[in-house]
């Protein structure tokens, strides 16, 4: 329970910490809140405009009373609106976190689903064919970073054959197949990378596993060779995959801004990095918070996942 | 020792246990030479720029002989020609300057030589990644050895700064610390005008916390060895044992790790550059330039995308290759030992 506290009030001083700096950097960026005049305003504004609107914004307040403000606004749930266009910052973050998460949620899944089985049977099978060109590929894939894959599946798939449409068109899950369309290529691009670095996770600690005494011993009794890889060496060798996957799901809702960007999908990643450049403040923050809710949620999660996996590892023993 | 990439490239690091030595494949020695062959054409390229026969440049039309370093010029005939070999291209779709191909990696719309310019990427990539690695690595192991060696209020201190760190999504902070460096006139998205400092400065920070990680995690586990214990017993000075006892266990892994690094910085300074945050117009590096031939990539215009981002594979793949092999190599000497 001690623990539990321990790690509740780490978290919180974590979030804390991200949003108060996010909110500290954001308001130090070149040209400060002039920017957001100018870009509200245009050019020529009068510096009696220029007050008004920095008033009107509460621009001209200290940058810690903004903080407090914009802390009291997140709580109660009114989120006010973005700077220039006028849109509910609520609707606009609702709008996208649904496409950040389709993507994440596809990805990851995608990518486990190959992995795992490819990784299970190049570690049964060590050193064979399959396992040099399951390692091999892996090796490869990993060294492609998505704004290389991007294009080459664009190029392939949507300029020498136009089988999906580009840009991505986001349609939810009402039209399965303008759905499919619109995420098959982002999803594919970050599984790529996800895929490869799962299976070589995977792989090593289950050659590892395979190695211990306790599957001699099941081989030895006559136990099949499904039952041992399900049943006895998959769930211990599922340490690190779990800490990757999820360690990723918090990486993959804020920071595939490259794949949004360049599929014009507009995800997390994409409204925070436009709201950047555009100085949302307020937008900004708000899509911080919710990825770092999102990181600490998960990083907790995955210290309580350890158990499960592996119940030798007691909850308050130090982890790596 | 395994990174989990992600879209930027670093994230903490995940120990994977060690497999005994002799089970290991080993990777084929051919590959491994070939890797180095390549990285060695690479640097050989970037360093030669400027003189390297095979590379198209003219000095002639530039006053400043400083620009003429970051430019390449080809034949602004052969504007936006597929490569040689690219026979299935069909350039007359494109530009209506006849069917000629030309150059290994052809020409992009400004008639610059691909393959010459990719070289004068390499210069520039090559360039950050080496210096942000190198920046990340000093301060990454000063601050683990630190925190990993002396505990207490200093370990939990740069706990909570890196795991800040790590909870903003890379890019974000990346973002952050190249924007500082504009000018304050600079309120649109995609402004390169920037000297190569503020990237490198970025990339070194993201570097940072998964290396102190790293660097710590070994360091408590050597302070608990008993070479480190008999040191502090025969009354060595803290300097001594981080310095002389600590520091040469801890520097293989760190080696290994600095070359997977350098691959993942490369990485993060492409991503970087596809958001339109790189260095200065003019300045090629494979980010860029994989950027920048987006919207023609479109039209069906491949070459002056892909062609830099085969470059760019190629050489991560390699860096990549030759940090496995020094991992294996490291790893099978402390099995052994």
């Amino acid at each position: 329970m001690r623990y539990f506290l321990n790690r509740l009030l780490q978290l919180a001083i974590v979030v804390f910490a991200v949003t108060f700096l996010t909110s500290v950097a954001l308001r130090f960026l070149p040209g400060g809140s002039d920017v957001v005049v100018a870009l509200k305003t245009g050019p020529g504004a009068t510096r009696e405009q220029a007050q008004a609107v920095k008033h009107q914004l509460g621009l001209d307040r200290s940058i810690v009373s903004q903080y407090f403000d914009w802390m009291h606004k997140f709580v109660t749930g009114n989120w006010g609106f973005t700077f220039q266009t006028n849109q509910s910052i609520k609707t606009e973050v609702v709008r996208a976190l649904p496409i950040s998460a389709f993507i994440m949620v596809y990805a990851q899944i995608l990518s486990l689903l190959f992995a795992m089985p490819v990784a299970m049977w190049s570690a049964y099978r060590q050193g064979s064919k399959f396992d040099r060109f399951g390692t091999t590929t892996a090796f490869g894939l990993l060294s492609a970073p998505n704004y290389i894959v991007a294009p080459v599946l664009m190029a392939a798939f949507s300029v020498q054959r136009k089988w999906v449409p580009f840009p991505s068109i986001y349609a939810g899950l009402g039209d399965p197949v303008a759905h499919f369309k619109a995420f098959v290529l982002p999803v594919v691009t970050v599984a790529i990378p996800l895929y490869a670095g799962y299976m070589r996770l995977l792989r090593s600690d289950l050659i590892a596993t395979l190695q211990s005494d306790f599957i001699t011993t099941a081989r030895a009794s006559g136990v099949g060779t499904w039952s041992i890889l399900f049943k006895h060496a998959l769930r211990p060798s599922l340490f690190s995959i779990v800490t990757a996957a999820a360690v990723n799901i918090g990486a993959l809702m804020g920071g595939v801004v490259i794949v949004e960007q360049f599929f014009l999908l507009n995800g997390m990643g994409r409204l925070t990095v436009e709201s950047i450049f555009r100085r949302e403040y307020p937008t900004v923050q708000y899509a911080v918070v919710v990825l770092a809710l999102i990181y600490v949620t998960v990083n907790f999660l995955i210290d309580l996942s350890y158990a499960w996996i592996d119940p030798r590892v007691r909850v308050g023993r130090a982890l790596g | 020792m395994t990174m989990v990439a992600t879209d930027i490239g670093i994230a903490a690091p995940i120990a994977v246990p060690l497999t005994k030595a002799g089970r290991r494949r080993r990777r084929g020695r051919i590959t491994m030479w070939l890797a180095i062959a390549w990285l060695a054409f690479i640097t050989i390229s970037a360093v030669g720029a400027n003189f390297l026969p095979y590379i198209k440049h003219s000095c002639s039309q530039y006053s400043n002989p400083k620009q003429c370093s970051t430019h390449v010029k080809g034949d602004l005939l052969k504007v936006e020609k597929p490569p040689a070999w690219a026979w299935f291209a069909n350039p007359e779709k494109n530009i209506g300057n006849g069917p000629e191909r030309t150059g290994w990696f052809g020409t992009d719309r400004n008639g610059y030589d691909l393959f010459s310019r990719s070289m004068f990427g390499a210069r520039n990539s090559l360039l950050i990644g080496a210096l942000s690695i190198t920046f990340g690595l000093l301060l990454g192991t000063v601050l683990g050895m630190i925190a990993g060696y002396y505990r207490g209020w200093a370990d939990r201190v740069i706990e909570v700064v890196t795991n800040i760190l790590l909870a903003f999504p890379a890019l974000l902070l990346a973002i952050f610390i190249v924007t500082f460096s504009d000018k304050p006139d600079s309120t649109s998205s995609a402004s390169d005008t920037r000297s190569i400092g503020p990237i490198i400065i970025a990339l070194s920070i993201l570097a940072v916390p998964p290396l102190t990680r790293l660097v710590r995690a070994n360091t408590i586990m050597y302070t608990q060895r008993e070479f480190v214990v008999a040191a502090r017993s025969i009354g060595a000075p803290n300097r001594r044992i981080l310095l002389r006892e600590i520091l040469p266990n801890i520097i293989p892994t760190l080696l290994s790790f600095a070359l997977t690094g350098l691959a993942l910085l490369l990485v993060a300074e492409g991503a970087l550059a596809a958001l339109g945050l790189s260095v200065e117009a003019p300045l090629p590096t494979w980010g860029r330039m994989i950027s920048s031939g987006q919207e023609r990539l479109r039209q069906g215009v491949w070459w002056p995308s892909l062609m830099p981002a085969l470059v760019m594979f190629l050489t991560i793949l390699a860096i990549n290759l030759l940090g496995d092999v020094l991992a294996e190599r490291f790893n099978t000497r402390e099995v052994i030992a």
